[in-house]
């Protein structure tokens, strides 16, 4: 149950109210659901505080502010443009609803081995941008997510920002995700893939990240591996999807089986088989 | 403007749009209090210790009530009485209730609660119907002298063990249909108080206002005349709102309120634990034919898993024992059913009552039967398809009307099919498509041993306008607005003339449930005698006003009567100023037609069974799979219905649609992951139904047909589109993949495997 609820207009107003035990709200998509019992709970709403919402460009970075929405960010002409894996995994993320209140810092922060945008970011290479009273520090994201609902996030401390370097223009990003509906579903897997190609079509990068296949969403350096020197076609990417069952660590439950996940997993990767 | 083509507004459209509508949920008296149940959360167990104090003591509570607070037999059930209204000494299922409490605030009701010490001694449970009838079975109700054999039925017509030994080809195949929760958006809730002058004044959202007050009654030793419930619209019920949810538990607060309302409502998680299910069913079963198709012999067994108690579980088997030939010509049938008392969760009314289970096992049987022969699957139903005058697979001959021969050729005749080679040679990489079509029936109404009657009040208002008095909860399906329709047709009036006033049995006249697909029917048939009843009023006491002797000349038009031999009109708000209340209404009953020379058969069931009346229809599904995932896309569905004349054509549609995707849902969404008793998915997280972007566009075809006895030509439809989309899936699924499928719901995994995977 939500008692107190703070909704301070700056950072600065912001730290006494966490250091004094509130918890962060940013969209209240997962907090709201998640405080539902008797015990109440002080909040401190990050709306208010406008520095946090902004997404911008500047020196060949994309800054993210960590409290856009998940439709905002969807309709943004930089993430469309530029971050595609990224705008395929928040149209797959939840419902209208959930992507108008829901925000990328608390997708992050939530740190589901299920969340949307998680493997999209990391194969985007992305970084968080951390912020508290003593200041900010730069993590990047794969170092961040440490498992189901665990983060480096310190205490009396926010995500202020996601930074990602654009792939150049011709890479390949793609996104697929699993789910048992096609809204409102909480993703059975999911890959994200950044692959950049030279003039003869040999990959010179390939980033693979996962979700739903491991206690975080997770990178596939095997896989990455398997691809890169190669060219895309159903002997390489058969190899890769192999190498991407032999990393992942599904578990059961009530959307699949671990055998199901690890099957599907590195057939997800086989989408990306050219057709004739 | 009549028949189908015309376009009626539906009464409750614009109130629902902008909420101004009043569901049962939406009535919170000022200053009222709050009640709930704390819930044993166990399957099976004794009650070992009950320690309320710390629960009592929490500000704010007004009462914590257990067993010992309950009056008269602390049973509740429509029929059967088997159910505790709160639990003393055993619990048998995970929601079973074991304490009330009332509390000024939902804060200190949850807080209370939560301090609730129950103490359970753990008995062995019993999850699975066939282990449950096994001899040494731990009984779910010691006392029940057939063990956890709640019910057991045959029924039998020719000689089917003869004739299917006789057959060139036999079928045969063990079928699977899950449990499945109705997720009606509006919860089980309602409010109710006791008034000085000793009425327990309640609302509540529910299917069976009338009889409510008979099943709290006797639960709680009171005198059911002292009851009044009255039944706002309602968000959703079919079927999980037919049988007490809180009335019980909510009047015996009330009685202990001080006279204060109290309100109770359920939420999604509690409306999961504790809730009815449809009955989770297994079905063995042996179909019998000529080389040439002819259907000869059918027979075989059908188990349901009633859960703990009793509620329809006997009469929902009775049904899908009747339809479990479908609507097809069958000479010999032998067929039995059982149902079995478990520690799951309470087994209950759900749109399709019985028979979605078995048209998922005859329809299978059909398929598998087409395969074996070599023959097209719809041309094999069409060949057998029952006729105008046939008997049916229990030997009742239903009244004639459009049948599933019918129905199928309108199917067949709809570009879903008549395309579909060229649309399964484009499917884009990695799919492939697949399309299927299966035939549905479903009775309407009670059937034989209970009558299935309404009665239906009018009134003409002091301004000339009418009010009807509905008599039969509108749960969403639109029957109120099929009322409006009738009465402004038949009364040529226009339909803003009529207002509805919803079931509250202090004003309306009884009538059944909402439910059997009866409530259009049955109250409509009333309903049109109170407008001819009226009608025949207006003229005789208009020809006063208009100093007219014959009153049969008199034309009632909007707002008017008028005596076409001299011009003159009488306004109806003249009319409604001048008479008295009691002449200003008119009342009429009707009772639905039961099987006049019923077979000797299904000699158990005593009530609901056989029945007469019995719409039809069709159902397409095209479907793509994704070779990579297993995730299958519902590319088409289109539905064929018929049921008599058609007095709404978005009514007509909007019920198809609603429930065939409701049985989308059921074969390829909603799987309960019934675990020991526990719902795995036990809420909206897991228990996953069909959103918008989940669902084809769902054509509706309206097959010419006509019920002379119906209201207007119609006969009931709400359930029968349930039944299509679970084998028309099953069956496209083996034209796509190659998968034969044996169990709803199907899931992607089912595919892979089938596919084989692409490595």
């Amino acid at each position: 149950m939500i008692g107190a609820v703070y909704c301070p207009t700056s950072l600065e107003a912001l730290w006494p109210l966490l250091a004094d035990g509130a918890h962060v709200l940013a969209g209240g998509t997962d907090l709201l659901v998640a405080k539902r019992g008797p015990a109440s709970c002080a909040v401190a709403l990050l709306e208010g505080i406008g520095e946090l919402a902004g997404i911008s460009e500047g020196d060949g970075l994309i800054r993210l502010g960590a409290m856009a929405s998940h439709a905002t960010l969807a309709r943004h002409p930089l993430v469309r443009q530029h971050l595609a894996v990224l705008a395929l995994a928040l149209e797959t993320l939840g419902s209208p609803p959930i992507r108008a209140m829901g925000t990328l810092g608390g997708n992050i922060a939530t740190a589901s081995p299920a969340g949307d945008t998680l493997p999209a970011l990391l194969a985007l290479n992305a970084r968080l941008e951390l912020a508290s009273a003593k200041g900010r520090r730069v993590v990047p994201l794969a170092d961040f997510l440490l498992g189901p609902g665990r983060t480096a996030l310190a205490a009396g401390e926010i995500i202020a920002a996601v930074v990602v370097a654009p792939p150049a223009p011709a890479a390949l990003q793609h996104f697929e995700k699993i789910g048992r509906r096609d809204a409102l579903a909480i993703a059975v897997a999911s890959l994200a893939a950044v692959i950049a190609t030279d003039a003869a079509g040999t990959v010179t990068e390939a980033r693979l990240a996962v979700g739903s296949l491991a206690p975080t969403a997770r990178r596939l350096p095997a896989a990455e591996a398997a691809l890169t020197g190669q060219r895309l076609n159903r002997e390489s990417l058969t190899r890769a999807a192999a190498a991407i069952r032999e990393a992942v660590s599904p578990m059961t439950d009530v959307r699949a089986s671990a055998a199901y996940r690890r099957q599907a997993a590195g057939n997800l990767l086989l989408r990306l088989t050219p057709q004739p | 403007m009549t028949g189908p083509d015309a376009v009626f507004p539906r009464a409750d459209a614009l109130a629902k749009a902008v909420g101004a509508e009043r569901y049962s949920a939406d009535v919170t008296p000022p200053g009222c209090l709050w009640a709930g149940v704390r819930r044993a959360g166990v399957a099976h167990a004794l009650i070992t210790g009950l320690d309320v104090a710390a629960a009592r003591a929490t500000p704010g509570v007004v009462a914590v009530l257990t067993r010992r607070d309950v009056p008269g037999t602390n049973r509740q059930g429509i029929v059967h009485k088997d159910q505790p209204v709160l639990c003393g000494e055993r619990v048998r299922h995970r929601g079973d209730p074991v304490a009330l409490v009332l509390a000024e605030s939902r804060e200190a009701l949850a807080l209370a609660l939560s301090r609730i010490d129950a103490a359970f001694s753990p008995l062995p449970g019993v999850f699975e119907p066939a282990a449950a009838l096994d001899r040494d079975a731990p009984y779910v109700h010691p006392e029940h002298p057939d063990g956890n054999l709640l019910a057991y039925g045959l029924v039998e017509k020719g000689d089917a063990p003869t004739a299917l030994a006789d057959c060139a080809v036999t079928v045969s195949g063990e079928y699977h249909t899950p449990m499945q929760d109705h997720v009606f958006l509006e919860l089980p809730n309602g409010t109710a108080r006791l008034t000085p002058a000793g009425v327990l004044d309640m609302v509540v959202s529910t299917q069976a206002p009338f009889r409510d007050r008979f099943e709290i009654a006797h639960a709680l030793g009171l005198n059911p005349w002292t009851i009044r419930v009255r039944a706002p619209y309602l968000g959703g019920g079919f079927g999980g709102k037919d049988g007490a949810t809180v009335q019980c538990l909510l009047a015996l607060a009330a009685l202990n309120a001080g006279g204060r309302w109290v309100k109770m409502v359920w939420d999604r998680e509690e409306t999961f634990l504790a809730g009815y299910k449809r009955h989770a069913a297994v079905m063995r079963v042996t179909l019998g034919a000529d080389a040439d198709g002819t259907l000869r012999a059918l027979t075989g067994s059908l188990l349901f898993d009633a859960g703990p108690y009793a509620h329809l579980s006997g009469e929902i088997m009775a049904l899908a024992l009747e339809h479990a030939g479908g609507p097809y010509r069958i000479p010999h049938t032998r067929l039995e059913g059982s149902c079995a008392y478990t520690n799951n969760p309470v087994g209950g009314a759900f749109r399709g009552f019985g028979v979605l289970q078995s048209s998922f096992a005859i329809e299978r049987l059909m398929d598998a039967l087409a395969t074996r022969l070599g023959r097209d699957p719809a041309g094999l139903r069409l060949q057998n398809a029952l006729g105008r005058g046939e008997p049916n697979a229990i030997g009742v001959t239903p009244e004639p009307g459009a049948g599933a021969a019918e129905c199928l050729t309108a199917v067949l005749a709809h570009p879903a099919w008549t395309e579909r080679a060229a649309w399964k040679r484009q499917a884009p990489p990695f799919t492939r498509r697949g399309v299927g079509v299966t035939c549905m029936q479903n009775a309407m109404g009670y059937g034989r041993g209970l009558p299935d009657a309404a009665a239906a009040k009018l009134e003409l208002t002091k301004q000339g306008t009418f009010r009807i008095y509905n008599s039969v909860p509108d749960m969403g399906q639109g029957n109120a607005s099929a009322f409006v329709t009738m009465a402004a047709q038949a009364l040529h009036q226009s339909p803003e003339a009529f207002a509805l006033i919803q079931p509250d049995t202090r004003h309306c006249l009884p009538a059944g449930s909402s439910s059997a697909s009866r409530t259009t029917f049955t109250f409509g048939n009333a309903l049109l005698g109170a407008c001819r009843a009226m009608e025949a009023k207006l003229r005789a006491r208009a020809a006063l006003a208009l100093l007219c002797d014959d009153p049969a000349r008199l034309i009632l038009s909007p707002g008017l009567v008028t005596d076409p031999a001299t011009g003159a009109a009488v306004p109806l708000a003249r009319l409604g100023a001048l008479l008295p209340r009691d002449d200003r209404l008119c009342v009429d009953q009707f009772v639905m037609a039961v099987v006049e020379n019923p077979p000797d058969t299904g000699r158990q069931f005593k009530l609901g069974f056989p029945h007469r009346f019995y719409s039809h229809g069709a159902c397409l599904c095209a479907v793509e799979v994704d070779e990579l995932t297993g995730r299958v896309r519902l590319g088409r569905c289109v539905v064929s219905v018929a049921c008599g004349r058609v007095l709404s054509l978005e009514g007509v549609t909007q019920q198809v649609q609603g429930a065939a995707a409701q049985g989308i849902g059921l074969a390829l969404f909603e799987d309960p992951a019934l675990e020991n008793g526990c719902m795995g998915a036990g809420d909206l997280s897991r228990y996953l139904i069909p959103t918008a972007l989940d669902l084809p566009d769902i054509d509706c075809l309206i097959v010419a047909d006509d019920e002379p006895t119906g209201p207007l030509g119609l006969r009931g439809m709400g359930e029968v589109g349930i039944h299509g989309p679970g084998p028309a899936i099953a069956q496209a699924l083996f034209d796509a993949a190659g998968l034969h499928v044996t169990r709803l719901p199907v899931t992607p995994e089912d595919l892979l495997s089938a596919l084989g995977g692409p490595e």
